[in-house]
């Protein structure tokens, strides 16, 4: 589904404070599956995520996200396509204080250019869904962890994605909370989604959902993991 | 020297306007310089970013150049009185050389804007930045001209000494005297009538034609160009005068006046956005070809053709309604 | 095409909510706009209002007023002056004048003195101006005392107050009779202030005039149109004076905007990195600073614009009064004919929003290009 063909990444190129944050990775994601990127941190993953996530540009190599490169597209085609392609669940959830759940929910699809009333109708559908109906119109502020994170994951579905990607989702949860995420997690998969996770949290990698783990260390892969 | 509020107001904008396109002009060529679709790296990046921050500036630019040229004409209007013999904005202008090239200028780098425009909203439908060359080297020309128009914008204003008697519109346009003006009016009102509504004619089929067919649009945009002039010399011709209901009266700045209901702003408008839309209609089609925009192009070229048709339309609508129901009969 | 303008209608809605968010801020950047906005507009309609009061009034001015010079001052004129120029094909008719002026040591003020046309007033009989009742406290039937040129008291007996409407004119203004005129100012019946012309054809004022110079060497032929245009060019050099000096407020109000739009708090930094992470993009975080200009801009335009319009119109410019009033102890108390166009409109639009909004084009433009990923490396 996703390929990454001698992917380099450098930051601060050329400065005393250069930084390579990715060496010559080559990897593809197959759909369908649930893939975990493993490491400690400052090993890459976070990059390479943001990468397979179409949410910044590689300094070298070539990606081809389901057939289609999409190296050097420009910003406004790369956001569009991953919008519509990925849903992202980060590590502090990064929800936006002092607007409403469902207004969080929402705000991913406000530049597809879909008629308000249609998009609060579908946040809607999908707070039902987590059971966070009642919580629609409170500040995000006034949410527990455990309803935070079912906001987070709802939002990341608002433009039904075919990808989901969370960074270090069980970061902040205890393990009560991280089972019920892998469970979500779980769902997803038989829905047909493709998953991609980055987390060195055993509850996440040992998993029985998780189909391929990924080592990773000082920017590169140790270890591809069995496909 | 005059002090009054308008003229600041124009000192200021122009002096803005300037400043803007020179910033924008100075990231342009770099862009030329070092532009690489295919690199990822910062550089790259940063000029990626660069763009939409100069896309921002000249969107800005054009609409205040916009402003600014029916604002100069405004304040031209009402300079009049303080020169012997001025009526109108003809009159204030013709007050020393600068006038009315400001006036041409002016119009010149608004149309040149417009296109520059049209270019970037093209540019920006293809995936890999297809005209960014073009669209910078077309910058590197606007700005040096949009500096000109400054210079003698400030020329004019600060050349402008109330001793002088200068000419009202009634002298400047009539037959007698020489100059472009009395040329276009000492013209015989047939050849004109016929230039305008044959060449109008022309325009809107071609433009149909291209619409339907994607062929012509050369021919389109090139007939819509020459239309252009020839509508305002026609106004200057014979369409002023039903409007003013007075055979004698041909100047093309009275009609922005209050008495006329101000619809010479709406009337120039149209011609304006006509041109304009037309213009680029031609200025697009050498990169029809192009990978990146074989799909989009052909649809952006048909809207800017509808609008073009729609306002030459409205204009020959609106003159020709003006003609037969005005209360002067030739 | 509907799509994209729900996609605005979208952004907007997000816009009003952010701008609410952060109210501290944003109030203070409209109350700060609001006021250049009404400073500039309060000058601009206020000299306007002027400038249209003077028109109308000097509609009635006559056409030529011709005056003695001696030495380069304004001089009595002889009567006999007149008949020359009656004599001037196309003079249709000449009048004199009587006015002058008289400096009052109990009510420490200027009057002016005028002998009106066709009125009929007594010798004794004065009509006198709104602004001398109240400093001298005289009324209808009282008696207002007066020295002559040549130090003796004149008591001259008031007929009647000119009415309120009129101060604006009238305040320091005395009407009295020829004889009255003549026995206060000790001028002879030889003489007049100055003469005025009505001509025949109204295209041939300037050229009368000319003549007029050259029968009359030491004298002087203003027609009313240099008057108008000497007013006009006058209110529009004090307007553009006035500007002037309110540019440097202006200017301070630029880089307050530039500081608020640069100024991002770590809070909006970080609302926009997840935006951008979430999937909008640079145009659209443009669009959206776009949407928060414009509504500032728009808000703070039509507020000053309003308070302004009250200000001069139903206030009566009273912020501008202690620069107005100066030395003037007769100060009027009027009310301006309200007048408002759009070429005032236009003027301030491009001495306001336009600087705002080049003000603000980099700062957005920072904000808009805040890397995606940001959010997700801190």
């Amino acid at each position: 589904m996703i390929e990454l063909q001698n992917i380099r990444k450098v930051f601060n190129e050329g400065l005393s404070s250069e930084y390579i944050a990715l060496h010559d990775l080559t990897l593809a994601i197959a759909a369908h599956q649930v893939t975990v990127l493993k490491g400690p941190s400052g090993s890459g993953k976070t990059t390479l995520l943001s990468i397979l996530g179409c949410m910044a540009r590689p300094t070298a190599g070539r990606i081809v996200l389901a057939g289609r490169e999409i190296t050097s597209l420009p910003e406004r085609f790369l956001t569009d396509i991953r919008r519509q392609t990925f849903g992202f669940i980060f590590q502090h959830y990064n929800l936006l204080k002092g607007i409403s759940v469902i207004e969080n929910v929402m705000l991913p699809a406000y530049p597809q250019g879909e008629p308000f009333s249609l998009l609060k109708k579908q946040a809607a559908d999908l707070l039902k869904l987590f059971n966070l109906t009642h919580k629609a119109a409170a500040k995000v502020e006034w949410l527990s962890g455990g309803e935070a994170q079912r906001t987070a994951i709802a939002r990341a579905l608002v433009n039904q994605p075919e990808v989901i990607i969370a960074d270090e989702p069980t970061a902040h949860l205890d393990t009560r909370l991280s089972r019920e995420f892998m469970d979500i997690m779980r769902d997803f998969k038989a829905q047909g989604k493709t998953i991609l996770i980055a987390s060195h949290d055993p509850i996440v990698h040992e998993s029985e959902v998780v189909d391929r783990v990924v080592q990773m260390r000082d920017g590169r892969i140790i270890d591809a993991g069995v496909i | 020297m005059f002090f009054n509020p308008g003229i600041i107001a124009l000192f200021i904008s122009s002096l803005l306007i300037s400043g803007m396109v020179l910033y924008a002009s100075f990231y342009g060529a770099l862009i030329l310089r070092y532009w690489d679709i295919k690199s990822g790296s910062e550089t790259q990046l940063n000029l990626e970013r660069r763009t939409y921050l100069i896309s921002t500036i000249i969107s800005y630019a054009c609409v205040f150049q916009l402003c600014s040229f029916f604002l100069f004409i405004y304040t031209a209007d009402t300079l009049h009185p303080f020169f012997t013999g001025a009526m109108c904005a003809v009159g204030s202008l013709n007050v020393n050389k600068w006038g009315f090239p400001t006036v041409i200028l002016k119009t010149i780098t608004f149309l040149l804007a417009g296109l520059w425009l049209i270019i970037n909203f093209t540019d920006n439908r293809g995936f890999d930045y297809p005209l960014i060359k073009v669209k910078y080297l077309l910058l590197l020309i606007i700005t040096p001209l949009i500096l000109a128009e400054t210079i003698m914008q400030s020329n004019y204003f600060l050349g402008l000494n109330p001793e002088v008697i200068t000419s009202c519109c009634g002298s400047l346009f009539t037959a007698d005297t020489k100059g472009v003006a009395s040329e276009i009016v000492s013209l015989p009102r047939s050849v004109m009538e016929i230039a305008f509504y044959g060449t109008m004619m022309g325009a809107l089929v071609l433009g149909a034609v291209f619409y339907r067919t994607g062929k012509m649009g050369y021919g389109f945009s090139a007939a819509i160009s020459v239309t252009f002039l020839i509508s305002i010399a026609s106004f200057i011709s014979f369409i002023s005068i039903y409007f003013y209901e007075l055979p004698t009266h041909h100047c093309p700045f009275c009609i922005l006046q209050k008495e006329y209901g101000y619809i010479g702003y709406f009337l120039y408008l149209l011609l304006l956005a006509g041109g304009l839309t037309g213009m680029g209609v031609g200025l697009l089609m050498p990169f029809r070809q192009m990978p990146s925009l074989k799909e989009t192009l052909p649809a952006i070229q048909k809207h800017l053709t509808l609008i073009s048709v729609i306002c030459y339309l409205s204009f020959t609508a609106i003159a020709t309604f003006q003609i037969i129901f005005s209360n002067l009969k030739m | 095409m509907i799509k994209s303008i729900e996609k605005q209608r979208n952004i907007i809605d997000f816009t009003l909510s952010s701008l609410w968010r952060r109210k501290g801020k944003n109030l203070a950047l409209l109350v700060v706009y609001t006021l250049v906005v009404f400073s500039l507009g309060s000058v601009m309609f206020f000299t306007q209002a002027l400038k249209n009061e003077a028109a109308i009034i000097l509609r009635g001015a006559p056409e030529i007023i011709v005056q003695k010079l001696v030495a380069g001052r304004h001089e009595l004129i002889p009567m006999a002056s007149a008949q020359t120029i009656r004599a001037i094909r196309g003079v249709e008719a000449v009048k004199d004048r009587l006015w002058g002026y008289y400096y009052d040591p109990i009510g420490r003020a200027n009057y002016t003195l005028m002998v009106p046309e066709g009125m009929d007033l007594k010798e004794n009989e004065i009509i006198v101006g709104a602004g001398i009742s109240r400093v001298r406290q005289v009324f209808r039937g009282n008696a207002l005392l007066l020295r002559t040129y040549d130090g003796r008291p004149i008591s001259l007996f008031i007929k009647g107050i000119l009415s309120p409407e009129s101060e604006l004119l009238s305040s320091d203004l005395i009407l009295i009779s020829a004889t009255g005129f003549r026995r206060l100012f000790g001028v002879s019946g030889d003489d007049a202030t100055d003469l005025t012309v009505t001509v025949l054809n109204k295209k041939e004022i300037s050229t009368i005039a000319a003549k007029i110079v050259d029968k009359l060497p030491d004298a002087r032929a203003i027609t009313r149109d240099e008057i108008l245009r000497t007013y006009d060019a006058v209110f529009d050099w004090r307007a553009g004076i006035m500007i002037a000096i309110l540019a440097g407020a202006v200017l301070a109000f630029l880089i307050f905007a530039w500081d608020k739009a640069a100024g991002l708090s770590g809070e909006e930094r970080r609302e926009i990195g997840i935006l951008k992470a979430i999937g909008w993009e640079t145009a659209d975080i443009l669009q959206m600073k776009f949407w928060e200009g414009t509504i500032v801009s728009l808000s703070s335009f039509f507020l000053g614009v309003i308070l302004a319009y009250f200000h001069i119109f139903y206030a009566s410019a009273t912020l501008f009064e202690p620069v107005l009033k100066g030395w003037s102890i007769l100060y009027p108390e009027f009310r301006l004919t309200p007048f408002i166009s759009g070429y005032q409109i236009a003027i301030l639009f491009f001495f306001t929003v336009i600087p705002y909004t080049v003000a603000t084009i980099i700062p957005a433009w920072r904000a808009a290009t805040i890397d995606p990923d940001v959010i997700m490396r801190t």
